[in-house]
């Protein structure tokens, strides 16, 4: 009897169903998220693994895909509408400090097609706010639509922020003084104003620093590694340099000074040198930028294109006039832009103009800048050696820096114990560890910082139910940043709702990331208030929408 | 005039082997999943420079030009240049290949001195217990894996003994001459020790088997017999009748011996920081740097089949037994 009842029941209802299709779309089909391999990114493979987790408890069929960076950037970069979602990174860089680049690259709509917008986020709302602050000389008013851009973000949830990371270094405190250890925010105590300032407490005076990667070239025209940037931002000063609180500080410049929206007035420092001691001269300047755009060094390029002209003026000013206005000019190119001397340069750019390589292929067999440390050695795949210009305007404490490569994590922290590198730049391993190891040493510092850098999980935007920012919020609401943080970085990161870090305390809106929930019950309340439904523990589409997409 | 006509035979089939190699080197790496484009992703990067990019690297031709373009530069000597370092491709493979023979010679005669004379000496004392003791334990050291081996020889000598550098060819920021200078400097010995040292451990292990296992074939021979019965001391025996005859089948696994090492040293060569060419592989493959790949592995395959041949050639000549013709 009981038996019948509930059959007629199940019966009537399926009746219901069957007569009103409007109730219930398509179940989703089963989605796919990409992570890199546990062995070389387990932070990235255990968030993922969390995330499918709590996706999974939404209803939905989730699929975690295992693919080496090669293969992953390729579908991901090359083959726009063919994946769903995938871990993702931004590394920190000096030049970053300006959040320009991340808010105008990754989502304007104009670089959605092959650009750095590879998810595929269209929104004109965004596009005039993202543009209106590269427009924007006036700080404040800048601050204000940064705010703005990062709050449209956090509303549409074109990706899923997980974390900015902490960068973990040490040195040993019984070689280098404490106090002379600069910590540049977002980058760590691994950077330029380190390396000129360390100073050394006994007969120890050279740095030496690890690195895991190779460096591939130290090349002024040529962007190449991010190892290689240690070096030649030693080795070449730039006009500005973004100081350790991330703004910019006039560096090479004496001075600059905006005139209007287009033009930029620079005073060039005096005195200074190249390391082959001929001066260095505001023709000098002048040659360094104009490389820039000669063709021959197609990297740099898109760094200069704004300069209409740079005009010298008596003494040693140099005024530049832009095409656009912008406002991260004086960080992303002032602070971009290698100074190079002239006479070494032009006659080489001008041999190859008449070659099918660029500058960028041309590696100097004793490159000469003006900068704080002049080179002295390169053993391919071995090691760099530096040499302080002790004429600089700011000269380094050390004698030499060194750099050596290797790409043995444990053995990096062996040889800062036993002595053999002094400063460990560079580390991939468990902070953990390295916190041990300091204990049981005594003359280990470890500093660790939060990165401008972020992790995060991207949506492709261009394919539903990815498409719908409803859908991409509840799922990144569905995870506990938190969990994230503890069980995927040990507690080595700082949960993030926001592309720009809390390292980058004058453009990061703190309210952003504050006024983020996360938790299962949040993102089931809001599929549903969008019209999302659970039929048999499987999500589904709302309305009458089909799943187009499934294999 | 047989023999000049086997030694046309085999280089021959060396070109023919050679060509094969080039040719599925080239596809191979051109048919795998990844993109050499990818080391450049950065949120500055145009559409324009990755178009110029893919004509600077010869990418935007299509498969069969690429194919003819390269067998063309290789038949002119021509590597071609790195994607990635943007240099020559000759240039880097020759500034790192000296450290990588320099280490696998060193090892390897390290391995194969002491592997035959334990061999001999082991097939001697056939059935005895230092036999019973010294088999597992070589069997043992064939059996661990070249990295594990590598970290606990560097904790123990390196991290906790203190004797050994833990990586590189060199102290930081030390200056030599040449590379001369460097080879035959103690410090150098200081630093090559233990990377030679696990590759040793790792390699002596078929030689010692080898020999011992060709001793006691040769010792049940008929002349061995006959050089006992005429009274010859164990000494002469062994040494004079037995190992020689057994030597040789060893000296052909030396000599594929150092092929194969050229590209086993990776491993060795990541946990001690040796700026050789088998970590340069794996960076290139890695970076879809398609013609530092091809160079570095053409120039293994070349190694690997000259070896093969020398060998080859030199069984003739050590055992006239053993005829070309």
């Amino acid at each position: 009897m009981r038996f019948m009842y509930k059959a007629v029941l199940s019966a009537a209802s399926l009746g219901i169903l069957a007569a009103s299709p409007v109730l219930a779309g398509d179940a989703i089909r089963p989605i796919e998220v990409f992570t890199r391999p546990q062995a070389s990114q387990p932070q990235e493979f255990q968030s993922v693994q969390l995330i499918a987790q709590e996706w999974r408890k939404l209803g939905l069929n989730v699929n975690v895909r295992v693919l080496p960076w090669e293969q992953m950037s390729d579908v991901v970069w090359y083959q726009r509408k063919n994946w769903d979602a995938t871990a993702w990174q931004m590394v920190g860089r000096p030049e970053r400090s300006d959040p320009d680049e991340i808010i105008y690259n990754l989502f304007h709509s104009s670089t959605a097609e092959k650009g750095y917008n590879f998810i595929g986020y269209i929104n004109p709302e965004y596009d005039a706010v993202a543009q209106a602050q590269r427009n924007e000389i006036d700080q404040a008013k800048r601050k204000e639509l940064a705010y703005k851009a990062q709050e449209i973000l956090a509303q549409d949830q074109p990706n899923m922020m997980l974390v900015h990371p902490k960068q973990t270094f040490a040195f040993d405190k019984k070689v280098w003084d404490p106090a002379s250890v600069v910590n540049q925010s977002g980058i760590g105590i691994r950077n330029t104003w380190t390396f000129m300032s360390l100073k050394p407490l006994g007969e120890k005076k050279d740095i030496v620093l690890n690195s895991g990667d190779n460096v591939i070239a130290i090349n002024p025209l040529y962007i190449s590694g991010g190892v290689d940037s240690w070096v030649f931002e030693l080795v070449y000063d730039r006009l500005v340099r973004v100081g350790p609180d991330g703004l910019p500080k006039a560096w090479a410049a004496e001075s600059y000074e905006w005139k209007g929206d287009k033009t930029i007035v620079v005073k060039l420092r005096q005195g200074m040198k190249w390391h082959d001691g001929r001066p260095v001269t505001p023709e000098d300047v002048k040659f360094s930028f104009e490389a820039a755009v000669s063709g021959e060094a197609p990297m740099y390029a898109p760094f200069a294109s704004n300069i209409e002209k740079i005009d010298i003026g008596d003494g040693s000013t140099l005024t530049f006039t832009l095409k656009q206005p912008s406002a991260a000019f004086v960080t992303s190119t002032l602070g971009k832009i290698n100074l190079i001397p002239k006479h070494v340069w032009e006659p080489t750019i001008n041999d190859l103009k008449t070659k099918e390589q660029n500058a960028e292929s041309h590696q100097e067999k004793n490159p000469i800048g003006s900068g704080p440390f002049k080179f002295e050695r390169w053993l391919t795949n071995e090691e760099i050696v530096l040499t302080a210009n002790k004429e600089h305007f700011n000269a380094p404490k050390a004698d030499r820096w060194i750099l050596r490569i290797v790409p043995n994590v444990e053995a990096a922290v062996g040889m800062l114990r036993s002595g053999e590198i002094n400063f460990l730049a560079d580390f991939a391993g468990d902070p953990q560890v390295l916190l041990k190891a300091a204990e049981q040493d005594g003359d280990l510092e470890v500093v660790s910082s939060v990165e401008m850098g972020f992790r995060y999980v991207a949506f492709n935007n261009r394919r539903p139910p990815f498409n719908d920012p409803a859908f991409r919020r509840a799922l990144s609401a569905a995870v506990d940043r938190q969990l994230i943080v503890k069980a995927a970085f040990r507690g080595f990161a700082e949960p993030s709702n926001s592309i720009v870090s809390p390292a980058l305390g004058f453009w990061h809106n703190e309210a952003v990331v504050k006024n983020f929930k996360a938790g299962n019950k949040i993102a089931a309340k809001l599929l549903e208030d969008a019209g999302y439904t659970l039929e048999g523990g499987r999500l589904h589409y709302p309305g009458d929408q089909k799943e187009t997409l499934a294999k | 005039m047989s023999h000049l006509k086997a030694v046309a035979n085999r280089a021959l089939q060396f070109a023919l082997v050679l060509w094969a190699v080039v040719t599925i080197l080239f596809l191979m790496f051109r048919l795998m999943p990844g993109n050499p484009m990818a080391a450049y992703i950065d949120p500055t990067f145009t559409v324009e420079q990755q178009q110029a990019l893919m004509a600077q690297f010869g990418l935007d031709k299509p498969l069969w030009k690429q194919y003819i373009i390269y067998l063309g530069n290789l038949l002119q000597g021509e590597l071609g240049q790195s994607f990635r370092y943007r240099e020559p491709v000759a240039e880097r493979i020759m500034a790192l290949l000296p450290n990588t023979l320099i280490l696998t010679f060193s090892s390897l005669i390290v391995a194969y001195a002491f592997g035959i004379l334990a061999g001999a000496y082991l097939a001697w004392r056939r059935g005895s217990a230092v036999e019973n003791v010294a088999i597992p334990l070589v069997l043992t050291t064939r059996a661990m894996p070249e990295f594990w081996l590598g970290m606990v020889l560097l904790a123990i000598f390196s991290f906790w003994l203190g004797w050994f550098p833990a990586g590189g060819t060199r102290s930081a920021g030390a200056s030599y001459d040449s590379l001369w200078a460097l080879y035959t400097s103690g410090e150098f010995l200081r630093y090559l020790t233990l990377p030679a040292l696990t590759l040793a451990i790792y390699s002596q292990g078929l030689p010692l088997l080898l020999m011992r296992s060709n001793m006691l074939d040769v010792m049940k021979e008929d002349f061995v017999t006959m050089a006992r019965i005429k009274g010859l001391s164990t000494w002469t025996v062994v040494v004079r009748h037995a190992a020689r005859n057994a030597l040789l089948p060893v000296m052909t696994s030396f000599a594929i011996a150092v092929g194969y090492q050229l590209q086993g040293n990776v491993v060795v060569e990541s946990v001690f920081s040796w700026p050789g060419l088998g970590r340069e592989l794996v960076n290139a493959v890695s970076a879809s740097d398609y013609p530092l790949v091809q160079g570095a592995f053409l120039l293994i395959a070349i190694v690997v089949i000259l070896m093969n041949l020398i060998a080859d050639l030199l069984y003739g000549l050590l055992d006239p037994r053993v005829s070309h013709a």
